[in-house]
């Protein structure tokens, strides 16, 4: 009836049938073959295990990581680049020679380029000394930049404001305060309004910074930004050397962005036509790539390890798969005398041995789980998860190892002669 | 059903020459047979005479150097592997000696494994069926290592039983018992027999020959003499289909 609706000729159907049952048969020996042995079963299964085990694990660092960093990579933006003046050969000291990047570069840069859509020049420096009352936290990394900046770098206040154009364009002594700062001089939000002394200068606390966290050991949140004009009246000598970030209208773009930003520099700072930049641009898509090539390298050498250990391994199942054959020649004589054809000997023991493998996996896997899980307990830990594909394809490839030093102990098995198999001592 | 009156078994000239390194053993110098349905034949003759030899190639477990076979009406003496494979599991039983079951496997598995290699309905049924035939049911969960000796004969017998063969093929199959035991297990075989079976027993025990309705005598490869006791002449219907070959 059935049969009939999903229009399988009878024989094959019974076939098929017959197929299940025995393969089901097949595993059920299997299992019990393995009960039967269980100690060296798990001891021949350990090259395996190991290879799955490492596989999950790593799988798993390698994809918690690089998300995080993707993530971070994708937060900063990827539309934007950053510009910074650079002297081609050894002599690159600030402010030396004729190489510099001025204001009125970038300006240039921002009226003649049509693919930018958001510029800021960027003056940076880690020696700021930050004073509030008796408390006072040095080396802070202070940034100069425009109201743009908050845009392009995804970065914004979350109490009080971000400075405006008019602060930019007066200088206006005002200060934007990470949270790790605000820690470090003994205050809270409560510090908006109040006034801050940055090397000596007087600024007023408008804004905190929403918190970002730590990377990598790297405190993100020790930080403080105040307008570029006030940035290049505390650092005076900065006037004819200042970075710029600019972002592109879109991603697609930023090649055309980048073509912009060059043609018109070159042709500011005089160069001819095969004369090396006097600057630098550097593109935070190119960094995603170049970070993407490098987990593909970590994936591959992951790959040579597992082989490696797969193979091991395989050699080990196929020693015991060997002798499980020698060991069990009188049943194999057995099985040919009531009906087994060769065919149905091979595939009981390459069965055995795929079970036998993927036992192997099934434990490689729950232990690379419980060693991610372990991991991720470390609170520095970044968010790591195994991925399930990590899981099908170490369990795929240990079935497979399986087969593969399966063949020749079934091969074995499967051409004994009855008789002789029989009268195996 | 005896096949248009042509013999179950019929054996013509049978050679069988193994090689020992360079030297050339002949288990079988030519041994012509027929072998009835129904039939509950002994084959007896000192160690080394060929019994096993002749039959494993009755059995299809081997083929002859020379001769022919057929089984049924069919030749078997030149067939595949995979074919002879084929015709062990679904018209021969072995019963072994060394009864041969799985250990770590209970005794209806045992019965049910002959069933894994051929497509037949209603497995466990026809298992529990010759298990019941042997009067071992109650035993059905137990592993060999839990049965007394008779008792794992029976269940091979079983075994063999379950395919439904046309003959079964018992070689000294009381070698490993004591001769209470053995008695036990000729007497399943008789009642086999009884309800029809064809059974070829190996055996060095007169007295168990003596069940059967014929005994042949196998010498250095040869047969010696082949006799067909009263029991025999009391069934005539086999009688008529004997062997044309040897009386
Ligand atoms: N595989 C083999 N290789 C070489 N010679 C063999 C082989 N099998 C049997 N023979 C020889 O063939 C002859 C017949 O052996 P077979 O096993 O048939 O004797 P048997 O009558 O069954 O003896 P037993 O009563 O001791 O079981 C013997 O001489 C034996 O040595
Ligand atoms: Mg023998």
């Amino acid at each position: 009836m059935i049969r009939r609706l999903l229009g399988i000729p009878g024989r094959l159907w019974t076939g098929l049938i017959g197929g299940f049952a025995r393969s089901w048969q097949n595993i059920s020996t299997a299992l019990v073959q393995i009960w039967a042995n269980k100690g060296r079963s798990i001891l021949t299964t350990l090259g395996i295990i190991i290879a799955v085990t490492s596989t999950i694990t790593v799988v798993a660092f390698v994809k918690g990581f690089g998300d995080t960093m993707t993530k971070m990579v994708r937060g900063y933006g990827t539309k934007f680049m950053v510009v910074r003046p650079f002297r081609p050969g050894e002599d690159r000291r600030m402010g030396m020679g004729s190489v510099s990047l001025d204001l009125p570069d970038i300006e240039a840069v921002r009226t003649e380029s049509p693919h930018i859509q958001r510029l800021t020049p960027f003056v940076f420096s880690e020696q700021m000394e930050i004073v509030y009352g008796l408390e006072k936290a040095t080396d802070v990394p202070t940034r100069g930049v425009t109201e743009d900046y908050q845009v392009i770098r995804n970065y914004f206040v979350d109490a009080g404001r971000f400075f405006g154009p008019m602060e930019v364009q007066t200088s206006a002594q005002v200060i934007v305060l990470g949270r790790s700062v605000l820690k470090q001089l003994g205050c809270d939000e409560s510090i908006i309004g109040q006034f801050v002394h940055v090397n000596g200068h007087r600024f007023q606390a408008v804004g905190v910074l929403e918190a970002k966290g730590s990377m990598f050991g790297e405190d993100q949140d020790k930080t403080v930004m105040i307008p570029y004009t006030a940035a290049l009246n505390l650092l005076p000598d900065r006037r004819r050397w200042v970075f710029f970030l600019a972002e592109a209208t879109s991603e697609a773009e930023l090649d055309d962005a980048e073509g912009e930003i060059r043609r018109v520099l070159r042709r500011r700072h005089g160069l001819q036509p095969g004369q090396p930049d006097d600057f630098e641009i550097d593109r935070q898509d190119q960094n995603v790539r170049e970070f993407e090539k490098i987990r593909n390298i970590a994936s591959a050498s992951l790959a040579g390890i597992v082989s490696i250990s797969l193979l091991v391994g395989g050699i080990g199942i196929m020693n015991v798969m060997l002798v499980s054959v020698t060991e069990r020649t009188r049943e194999i004589g057995l099985r040919k005398s009531i009906g087994g054809r060769r065919r149905d000997i091979l595939l009981q023991f390459l069965t055995e041995a795929v079970v036998l493998c993927t036992i192997g996996g099934l434990i490689g896997v729950v232990l690379g789980y419980i060693l991610t899980i372990i991991a991720s307990l470390h609170p520095q830990m970044v968010a790591i998860e195994v991925p399930l594909w990590s899981v099908a394809l170490a369990l795929g490839f240990s079935a497979g190892a399986g087969v593969v030093f399966g063949i020749i102990p079934a091969c074995k098995a499967a051409i004994l002669h009855p008789i002789e198999a029989l009268r195996h001592e | 059903m005896s096949n248009n009156g042509r013999p179950l078994i019929e054996l013509g000239d049978i050679e069988k020459i193994y090689r020992v390194g360079t030297e050339l053993v002949r288990a079988l110098r030519g041994v012509s047979l027929g072998i009835a349905e129904n039939e509950y034949v002994a084959i007896m003759g000192p160690s080394g005479s060929g019994k096993s030899t002749l039959m494993n190639i009755v059995g299809c477990l081997d083929v002859p150097t020379s001769g022919t076979y057929s089984l049924r009406g069919q030749d078997v003496s030149r067939l595949s592997q995979s074919r002879l494979a084929r015709i062990r599991g679904r018209q021969i039983g072995f019963v072994f000696q060394t009864f041969e079951l799985l250990p770590r496997t209970t005794a209806l598995k045992n019965v049910q494994l002959p069933l894994m290699y051929t497509q037949v309905p209603h497995k466990k049924q026809r298992a529990i069926a010759a298990l019941t035939r042997v009067g071992l049911l109650d035993r059905a969960a137990h592993r060999p290592n839990q049965l007394s000796g008779g008792q794992k004969q029976r269940v091979a017998i079983a075994r063999a039983l379950a395919q439904e063969p046309d003959i079964i093929l018992a070689d000294e199959p009381t070698g490993n018992l004591d001769s209470q035991t053995g008695e036990e297990i000729m007497s399943i075989f008789d009642s086999l027999h009884a309800d029809g079976q064809t059974i070829i027993v190996v055996t060095h025990e007169e007295d168990i020959a003596a069940r059967c309705g014929r005994v042949i005598r196998l010498k250095d490869g040869l047969i010696s003499s082949d006799v067909r006791t009263d029991k025999a002449m009391a069934s005539r219907e086999s009688f008529a289909a004997a062997s044309p070959v040897l009386v």
